[in-house]
Order: structure tokens, then sequence, then C-alpha cells
């Protein structure tokens, strides 16, 4: 029996020391010492194919969209937007969360999101075989390499099929919630191959489920998402002056989320917008803000409770 | 690109850590804020042994080519080390082999005829003819053993050993007849760890008795600090002292090589990466490893570890004058396994495995055990120890594996009756060394059996001299109690428990240091 009993021992003291089923992790010290990571060129091309984009339906809405609703409640805003645009575009959003992705794409209407790819990093979702096929049958994921190295598929391959990106410009989750730096590339992207960004901003994601955390917290937390107007590069505008126009337009998008669409417009206007990085304060009050989650504009009780979702 | 060793700070995201145990490893949690010393992982191998081996013999360091050494007629004795380097035995072909087959060949072509080999085993036990033939190679082996021109030396033979002086310090110097005698003394060493190498291979390898008892001693072992650092070991000094008036003797050729750290063969690979990078292939290997290993008789597990054959690669060859081969030699070793450590900690950690010099196709005997953790392991250090004056040690091991009959007959006696009188090394040097030294059962058995000299177990016990008196307490975590207690130590079940047992000396929250050998490291601690 003690055969049995040790066994089952060093198993679980290997599953927990070794964080099975999760990603592992560097004891801080060694971090210095890690060798870079072979860079494996994964197809995505596939995914983006008949059988796949079946796949991805029944996966989408048999699997994801329940338990994504199950989990956490939405508030969708600003979809009129697409309704006047033709794909397709760049979606370019804050990062704070793992859910951050099923959150922009489970809010698009079906057409939209049937043609809708994101842009994952190829160091984390496409490390391995099975999570590059699992990411890319559930979220449409394709790789980009946020060391700059090169790729099998570009995004403007993607585009140029006719696909939208959805577009994390900070290029990690934050580690605060507040929103960090953006890259150029939608900016890029948007600017060489000429199609719309449209700016999105979601909240309550980090709140929900910030880093560290592999499931939602419990009690449905609250997410919104807004989508704003789409921002066209001017003829003589560069990537360096329109990336910035991104950012601006997610921060207003942020501050009309937390206030009203008139507030903001006002603030925008007066170069009031509150700033998007947030307060420069001790890192425990930004984290302490952010882990609050938004109240929906329908608040907590307004529905009955078989109606809430 | 090899990386560098390392000190790693146990924190929430580090997983259990190996530590070795005699014939098996655990699994364990360190508390957090541990200190581990990770050695440098393998350096690259010369990409061509046989090339380097041709170089370095025609190219040496402050002395002629070889083949402008050898002549007709002349008498040539090729030296080399036992099997007690390396650790664990090299798979086939052996380094040595390999050199001494290059130096035959330039020795075949000058015309040499009287040419002898001799195993330089000092006081270790005569190597067995297969233990022999893994050293040289099949092909030499065949051309010498059976006409008794390859062979062990023999530190008990009267009539072939000879007396050179004694040195500024009243050492004798006593070695190899043959060897002092020739007109070329070709030695090949093979240089794991940094204490090998320089004097000491011919100084001790060929030496008596007589001659070692100087420097194998508690006096000078305490003044050793440490003996893996030549310039800073009283036991060193004395042999280079002797070193030099035998090179005024005898010419020599030292051919020194050094080897990378690729100890553990497939499968048990694992066990020399770091734990936070083990694959599952890696992480289901140890698994199944550990199962096998908690219900496989002992008669199994001692032959899954000592058929263990490592696939060292080469990462250098010198050949030439002993001291400036020596300085080149050290740097190579000092790149493979030295390893910067800023200040010392309350206790040291150590895992003692399954293996040492002396149970090399043997038991690790609990003397051995403590030879191994509190001498070699202890002393792998440059500088100051890694644990402060007055510290603590914990060492894993269960010390039941009890003693070899053939090859440690003086031992059972060391432990029986020595060690049932007093542990202090220098009392039981002083009270006991010369009877078992000069006892004609163990030197019969020395000389026609394969035990290890009368005397040997005294000097695993001067071995750890440094050690005992530098530190205030030592527990063997999982060991056996009566063992430890006879040999002066305690034992406990577990970390924890050791810990709280050394709390008495450095508090309920000392600072710990683990040492993560094997494979084989050295503390630079600053």
């Amino acid at each position: 029996m003690s055969l049995v009993r040790d066994g089952v021992s060093d198993v679980k003291k290997v599953a927990r020391g070794w964080r099975w089923g999760r990603r592992g992790q560097v004891p801080r010290s060694a971090e210095p010492f890690v060798l870079p990571s072979k860079s494996t060129v994964f197809r995505s091309d596939w995914s983006r194919r008949k059988p796949a984009m079946v796949a991805r339906e029944v996966a989408q809405k048999a699997g994801l969209e329940p338990l994504f609703r199950s989990q956490v409640r939405t508030e969708v805003q600003g979809l009129d937007i697409l309704e006047r645009l033709e794909g397709p575009v760049i979606f370019a959003a804050n990062h704070a969360s793992h859910l951050d992705t099923p959150l922009v794409l489970l809010s698009l209407p079906d057409e939209w999101r049937r043609k809708t790819a994101v842009a994952a990093a190829a160091d984390y979702f496409f490390d391995t075989w099975w999570r590059a096929v699992g990411s890319s049958i559930v979220f449409n994921t394709f790789p980009i390499d946020r060391r700059g190295g090169s790729m099998a598929t570009t995004p403007g391959e993607v585009l140029a099929d006719g696909w939208s990106l959805v577009i994390f410009p900070e290029g990690t989750r934050s580690k605060d919630g507040w929103i960090g730096q953006f890259r150029m590339g939608a900016a890029f992207l948007a600017v060489e191959h000429n199609v719309p960004v449209v700016p999105v901003a979601h909240r309550g994601t980090f709140a929900a489920m910030p880093r560290g955390q592999n499931w939602p917290s419990k009690g449905r937390r609250q997410l919104t998402v807004r989508f704003g107007e789409p921002l066209y590069p001017a003829a003589d505008e560069g990537v360096r002056e329109f990336a910035p126009r991104i950012k601006d337009a997610v921060a207003a998008l942020l501050d009309e989320d937390r206030t009203t669409w008139w507030e903001s417009k006002q603030r925008a206007a007066s170069g009031a917008t509150p700033d998007p990085t947030g307060p420069k304060v001790a890192q425990w009050r930004r984290v302490w803000e952010q882990s609050e989650s938004p109240v929906g504009t329908e608040g907590p009780q307004s529905r009955l409770r078989a109606w809430r979702r | 690109m090899s990386r560098p060793g390392f000190v790693l700070e146990v924190d929430d995201r580090t997983p259990p850590l190996v530590v070795h145990e005699g014939l098996g490893f655990r699994l364990e949690n360190f508390p957090l804020g541990t200190r581990v010393v990770y050695p440098p992982e393998s350096l690259p191998a010369v990409p061509d042994v046989d090339e380097a081996i041709r170089e370095a013999l025609l190219n040496p360091v402050d002395s002629e080519p070889l083949p402008e050494l050898l002549f007709s007629g002349m008498r040539l004795t090729i030296a080399f080390d036992d099997l007690s380097i390396p650790l664990p035995t090299m798979r086939k072909p052996d380094i040595r082999g390999r050199i001494i087959e290059h130096v035959l060949t330039m020795a075949a072509e000058a015309g040499v005829d009287d040419v002898k080999l001799i195993a330089a085993n000092a006081l270790h036990r005569r190597m067995t003819a297969d233990e022999l033939k893994h050293i040289v190679g099949e092909r030499v082996f065949r051309s010498f053993y059976p006409q008794g021109d390859l062979y062990n030396f023999d530190a008990e033979d009267r009539d072939e050993l000879t007396h050179l002086g004694t040195t500024e310090k009243g050492e004798d110097i006593e070695i190899s007849k043959r060897a002092a005698e020739s007109d070329l003394l070709v030695y090949v060493n093979v240089n794991l760890v940094a204490m090998d190498g320089g004097h000491k291979s011919v100084g001790i390898g060929l030496a008596s008795y007589k001659s070692l008892r100087h420097h194998h001693n508690a006096k000078t072992m305490v003044h050793s600090r440490s003996f893996m650092d030549h310039k800073h070991s009283a036991m060193h000094h004395s042999a280079w002292r002797m070193g030099r008036i035998i090179k005024d003797t005898v010419k020599v050729f030292q051919i020194e090589t050094t080897l990378n750290n690729d100890v553990f063969p497939k499968p048990y690979d694992f066990l020399q990466k770091r734990e936070w990078e083990w694959s599952v292939k890696d992480q289901a290997t140890m698994l199944g490893m550990r199962r096998g290993l908690s219900i496989a008789p002992p008669k199994l597990k001692h032959k899954m570890f000592h058929d263990l054959r490592s696939v060292y690669g080469l990462t250098g060859i010198n050949a030439g004058e002993v001291e400036a081969v020596h300085e080149r030699t050290l740097e190579k070793v000092h790149a493979q396994h030295l390893v910067e450590v800023q200040g010392q900690s309350d206790v040291l950690v150590m895992g003692v495995p399954y293996l040492g010099p002396y149970n090399v196709n043997s038991s690790m005997n609990p003397i051995l055990a403590a030879c191994m953790g509190l001498g070699y392991y202890f002393n792998s250090y440059r500088g100051q120890p890694v644990v402060r004056k007055g510290g603590a040690v914990i060492l894993y091991h269960p010390l039941d594996e009890g003693f070899n009959q053939l090859h440690h007959p003086s031992y059972v006696d060391f432990y029986e009756e020595v060690l049932a009188e007093s542990t202090d090394p220098a009392v039981v040097g002083e009270k006991y060394e010369q009877q078992f030294a000069n006892d004609p059962w163990y030197i019969h058995l020395y000389r026609t059996s394969h035990a290890y000299h009368g005397v040997h177990p005294f000097y695993m016990w001067y071995w750890i001299a440094h050690a005992l008196d530098h530190v205030d307490e030592v527990i063997w975590v999982g060991g056996n109690r009566k063992t430890a207690a006879r040999m002066g130590f305690r034992a406990a079940t577990t970390l924890n428990d050791a810990l709280e047992m050394a709390s008495g000396t450095v508090g309920t929250s000392p600072s710990i240091t683990y040492l993560h050998n094997p494979p084989h490291l050295l503390a630079d601690v600053r």
C-alpha cells in the first residue's frame, strides 16, 4: 500500500511543483539565465479554411459562449458603427486579461465574428502544437512575433484575405489593469493596407481575471466593452502620427464608458481626457482601483435574477 | 553555448529540487530564501580528440615535444590515474587509453623497447584486469598485461620503492623505483576536480605510506583550505615540495586532461538539468525512476547506478612541464566548475550521491559517505567555506550500505573499534594509525587481494577534519541513527527536523545554502 501511497504523493508533488495544466514558471532569480526559446514557425492558414471555420463555429457557439456567459456578465455598446463599415477592419483594444479575446469576439455580430482573426503572441500561444491548434480553433488566433522574428503568416496576408483583425497594441496583458505603452503594429498595418481601425475599450476584465489567474473570479463579474468610431489614416499621415490617435481614441472610449458620451466629448475637446495609463500613485492603489468591477448601465439589481446575463 | 553556474534563491515559483541520497534521490521543498548553487552547464567538447592529443604531445608547454624525448634503448614508464577518477566511470574509450595509445605509437616509432605501464593507485585497492582494461583500452591491455608490463603500483613492495631524499621540511619522498629510475616518466591524468593533478600525480599516486603520512594527516588537512585550491592547501604545499625534488631526479612529462560536466547519460540526464526546465518526459522519467527504486532490491539498485557510464566530453588537454601544465588545466577546470557565491551561510545542505572516489564498483560505507559529504563536497570551495564557522551541515544519505569486505576490510575495524573510542581525527590518528598502517594482514590483503590499504580509513577521517573543525553540527537527513551516532553525528527524518535540531546552533531562521551537485561545482565564496 505504501508503494501506491508514495507514488500518489510523488505525482501530487510533481503536479504541484511543475504546475501541471498550467504554464510553467521560472524562479525569479533564474530568469536571467533562461535560454531564449526556439522560434517555431507554425502554419495557421488551415485555421482560416472552411473545415476549421465550421469547427470554430461549433466550438464558439456551443462551448465558448455558454461557458463565457456563465462566468461573466457583459454589456456591449457601439456596435452600430459596424453597420456603416465593410470589412476588413482592425479592432484595436486595450489588454488586461485573457478574457479580452473572448469578450471582443463574442461581442461582435456573428457575420463579423466569423471573419475576424486574433493576433496572438507566438512565444505564448504557439509554443506547443496543442496550444497552437487549440487557440487557433477556438479563437482563430494566428501567431505574431513580439520580438520581431519571421513568421509563416504575416498579419498583412490575413488582412489581404478579407479577414478583420483583433490586435492588442500593448503587446502584453497589463500588470495593473491600466493601459501600457501602445506599439506601432496596428497603426502600421492600417497605414500599409489602408484599412480603418476600430478602437475598442473594455473594462472589468482585469477585475474578473487578472494575470496569474486562470479562471474568472466567482460571482459573474461585470464586463463592459465599447466600440468607437473607425479611424482612417489620413493620406499623408505616417505611422508615428496615427498610432497616438488610436491610443487617444481608446482613452476617450474608456472615459465614455466610465461617464457619458457627452461628458467624454467635452473633456476630449478640452484635452482633459483622463490619462488611461492611470494615476502616478503607489502600485497597490493602481491595482486596487482596477480590481473593482464596473457597474453596468442596467445596474446589478435592475433585472430579475433569471434574466440577468 | 553553455550557461554559467549561478545561485538560485528559492521562491514561490521554485519546484521541488533534486537531492541525491546514496542509491536514490529525493525531491525536496527548501525553505523560501534558500540559496541553491548550480554548477555551470557542460562546456563544449573539443571537436577532434585525436587531433587535440597529437597537438598537445607535439607542442607541449615548457618541454621538448614528446618524440624528441623518446629514443631507442631508453626506459620509458607511463603512469596513469586509477579508477577513482573520473566519477562516474567514463564510457569507453577512456581518455587515458586514447592518450596512452598515442604515446606508445610515438615510442614504437622511436624504437623504445623497455616500456612499463603503472596504475598510480598509491594506497588504493588494486584494480582488476577488467578495470585496467577499461582504462587503457583493449589494444594496450593485450600488448602489456599478459607480460606483466601493465600493473598496479604496489606501495608495500620494498624492493620496488626508492627513497629520493627529504624536503626542506623533513618530508620523506619514497616513490616507485621503476618510475624514479626511468629515463622518462609520462604521467597521464584526468583532472576531474581542482584538487587532482600537478605534483599530486606522481608525488602521491606513486608514493608509499612513508611519504604519504607527511601530508595525509589531521593537522595538514585542517590547514588545507581548501584542498580544492592547491595554493591554499597544506596537503598540496607538501606534495609540491616533494614534486620539485622528484622533478630533479626524473624527467616527468605530464599530460593533463579536463572533462566537461556531462555526468549523467540518457535517460538520467534530467538529473543535470535545472528542475524548472524539466520537460514532461523528464518528469515522467523521474517519477518512474523513483517508483522503480522504491521497489528494487538493494543489489539491483546498486547495479543500476554503478553500471552508469558517463559520456564526458574532453574540454582540454595539456602536456609538458608539471606546474606549467597544471596552471592551464586549472583554468579549464575552473571554467567548468566555478560558481561565484556571495558570503557564507549558517547552514550548508549537501546530498551525498551513490558514488565517491573509493567505492567505484563497491559500496558507499558510512565512512566513505562522511568523506564524500564532509570531505569532498564541503571542501568544494575557494576563498572561504560556504558555511560560516560554527554553523551546521545537513547531509542526505541513508548510511545503510554496509561495508564491502573485499575492498574495505580495515574500514570495518576502524568503524567498530576506532570510532567507538573517539571520532576526533587527531586523536584517532595519534593513537591507532600506525597499528592499522603496519598490520601485516591488511598489507597482505592490499598487496594480493583488492583491498584498500589498512591506513586508508584514517585518511578518509582526516579528509573531514577541516569540516569537523569548522562546523558545530552535522545532521544526516534520512540517515541510520545508530550509524550516525557512531560517527559522532545526529540523524533526522526530514529537512525540517534537521533544521529544528540545528536551531540550537544556528537559530530558528538560519540562512541556508544547498550545493546542487553532482555535476561537480566549486563555490567561489567571496
